[in-house]
């Protein structure tokens, strides 16, 4: 059983890293990560090795240090300007929870604008589930998994953080 | 621009001209430039899917998607829905996907293993032939079942696993499609496998874009834009592309290749600067790997393959080899399309190899990749632009986009191949010189 305290404070884990992500503070989430951090879109269901399959984005620590760097660059082409875009999160799941380590599943729902190109609203919805551990007293992300609800159906520019 | 403003205006004016006499391609291709309508227009559009995809060949998929008898993979050629799939002989055919009594798609999922397919509204079973094999309540028909069968593509080629398709079975033979240069390009990418096969079996991933389908034979085969709409990634890695693609006119020495019938060619092999640049590794990281090579074609090529790394070509109409990565161009309106691609894995090689290749294609290509984002995004951007109302058919000086770049310094051999500088839109005017002979159906050099 998670204690009320534990829960109030996953969520509000989840929903800054939210927040961070819908604003672009790249610094910000970064700093939310482990350096064992593994980020994960598959292009269907979350299930096998990621490492044996094609995925949308199967990113180590090191990638997406490089993702975020080429964000900063100033001359990411499909992200000139940002993406106005709000993330909701809800039917937040604690999975397990022991000392170092939490399993925490979430829905969400994704309003992006692509103000880069044609102007269209694209909505993405599917779950996340993520690994939270504590470093020095604080809640860090060691995985971020996202099933699209649209996994096998292709996607428009996904440029941002999901 | 909305879809009803481009309906309204092809609805008035010059266009119903147009309607009457047909569209003139050879006044909207010209050697130096084309018009942009071909981009938007909605019966251009039209007439491509029956002229290119219908009557053409056009690249299918991959023989190791399908390996056992019954197995079948949807894809989609223009306006067809087509099923891939191994028949019970072992060989390939490629069937439409549409119940020939009253045409429900028979198979809605991506791929899947059956016996025969049996359509969802009355039944009717066909084999993996094609070949209608019962129907419910028989007594109904007078027909004989031989005449209901699926509609199959007229020709089907396989080359080392290629599969190509001709829908209306008209087109002449693969050779001539493909060519001396179809071929060796081909060769060259499988030739790097220690097997001398490949593997496109890892499932095609989607990336959908707001743009018409011929901007991507364009980008992908474009050496003028890499230093420009890719700085974002060139400054955040270490990538190739910085010694092949991107700097002045006079460092590169990489070539931009027209073999003629719209096949094309970065050729980045003069300028590597070192072996396996193309992959971004020393050889001591894929030490096994060309073990593996060398066993079967010998240290002395297999070195060299390491230093020339696979093709960066484009077949037309649809097929992309994009190095370590396959991809096919699908349209789907005249601004809408999908670029989708799979892994290259080379069989025999060992595992840490292949994904390797999984990694760096995760990297480059499709919606959340460093590379064909920026590209995906490049379309979008054109197509918003071509789209535009100076884009009318009325008049004669505007809506044009040019494509002269380098037409002064390209080179011709004694086979007809044209060579360029890799900045210069060699290839992009081979595409449309052939995209021309397909519409107009004549030969126009
Ligand atoms: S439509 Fe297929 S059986 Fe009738
Ligand atoms: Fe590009």
């Amino acid at each position: 059983m998670t204690s009320p305290e534990l829960r109030t404070e996953i969520e509000e884990f989840l929903y800054r890293e939210a927040r961070y992500a819908d604003e672009f503070l790249l610094e910000e989430w970064e700093a939310l990560l482990t350096d064992e951090f593994h980020y994960w879109v598959p292009a269907g269901r979350l299930q096998g090795d990621p490492s044996k399959q094609l995925a949308y984005l199967n990113d180590n620590r090191t990638r997406v240090a490089t993702r975020i760097r080429q964000l900063q660059t100033g001359k990411r082409l499909s992200q000139i300007p940002n993406s106005p875009m709000r993330r909701v999160i809800s039917n937040i799941e604690i999975e397990s929870a022991n000392d170092g380590e939490v399993l925490v599943k979430a829905n969400f729902v994704i309003y992006e604008l692509a103000a880069q190109s044609s102007g269209e609203l694209r909505v993405w919805p599917g779950q996340a589930q993520y690994r939270l551990e504590r470093v020095e007293g604080n809640l860090r992300m060691s995985a971020k998994w996202i099933e699209l609800v649209t996994a096998d159906a292709g996607q428009r520019n996904l440029t941002f953080l999901i | 621009m909305n879809k009803e403003d481009t309906e309204s205006l092809n609805s008035i004016g010059p266009s119903c001209e147009t309607v009457e006499m047909g569209i003139n391609y050879r006044q909207l291709v010209r050697g130096d430039r084309i018009h942009g309508s071909l981009l938007h227009d909605p019966d251009v559009f039209a007439e491509e899917m029956e002229q290119i995809f219908v009557r053409g060949w056009a690249f299918v998929g991959h023989a190791s998607e399908i390996k056992n008898n019954g197995d079948w993979v949807k894809r989609q050629l223009g306006n067809e829905s087509v099923i891939m799939v191994r028949g019970d002989d072992g060989g390939i055919n490629v069937l439409s996907n549409r119940c020939s009594h009253r045409g429900t798609a028979l198979c809605w999922e991506h791929s899947g293993n059956n016996s025969f397919f049996q359509c969802t509204y009355h039944n009717w079973r066909f084999g993996l032939d094609g070949n209608l094999r019962a129907v419910p309540f028989p007594d109904g028909y007078s027909k004989p079942k031989e005449e209901l069968g699926l509609n199959r593509a007229g020709q089907v080629a396989n080359y080392r696993g290629f599969i190509f398709a001709n829908l209306d079975g008209q087109a002449g033979f693969i050779d001539e499609h493909l060519g001396a240069a179809g071929y060796e390009l081909i060769d060259r990418l499988c030739e790097m496998s220690p097997s001398g096969n490949l593997d496109l079996g890892k499932g095609w991933i989607g990336h959908r874009v707001q743009s018409n389908w011929k901007l991507w034979p364009e980008s992908d085969s474009d050496g003028y834009h890499v230093g420009f709409v890719h700085a974002s990634m060139s400054a955040s890695t270490d990538t190739h592309y910085d010694d092949v693609a991107i700097g002045g006119d006079a460092v590169q020495s990489s070539r931009a290749v027209d073999y003629g019938k719209g096949h094309l060619e970065l050729d980045w092999r003069p300028s590597y600067k070192q072996e396996l640049s193309w992959l971004g590794v020393t050889r001591e990281r894929v030490q096994d790997y060309y073990s593996a090579l060398s066993q079967r074609v010998g240290n002395e090529l297999a070195d060299q393959m390491l230093w020339d790394g696979p093709p960066h070509a484009f077949l037309f109409p649809n097929l992309f080899l994009g190095e370590t990565v396959i991809a096919i161009v699908e349209p789907v309106a005249p601004g809408e399309m999908i670029h989708r691609h799979t892994a290259v894995q080379f069989e025999g090689a060992d595992d840490a190899f292949n994904e390797r290749l999984l990694r760096q294609t995760e990297a480059a290509f499709g919606p959340a990749s460093f590379i064909t984002t920026d590209d995906a995004i490049t379309a979008e951007r054109v197509q918003a632009g071509v789209s535009g109302i100076d884009t009318s058919w009325a008049s004669a000086n505007r809506g044009w986009i040019d494509l002269s770049r380098g037409m002064h310094r390209e080179a011709v051999d004694e086979n007809g191949v044209r060579s360029s500088n890799s900045s210069d839109e060699t290839t992009n005017r081979g595409f449309w010189y052939r995209y021309l002979e397909m519409m107009s159906e004549e030969v126009t050099r």
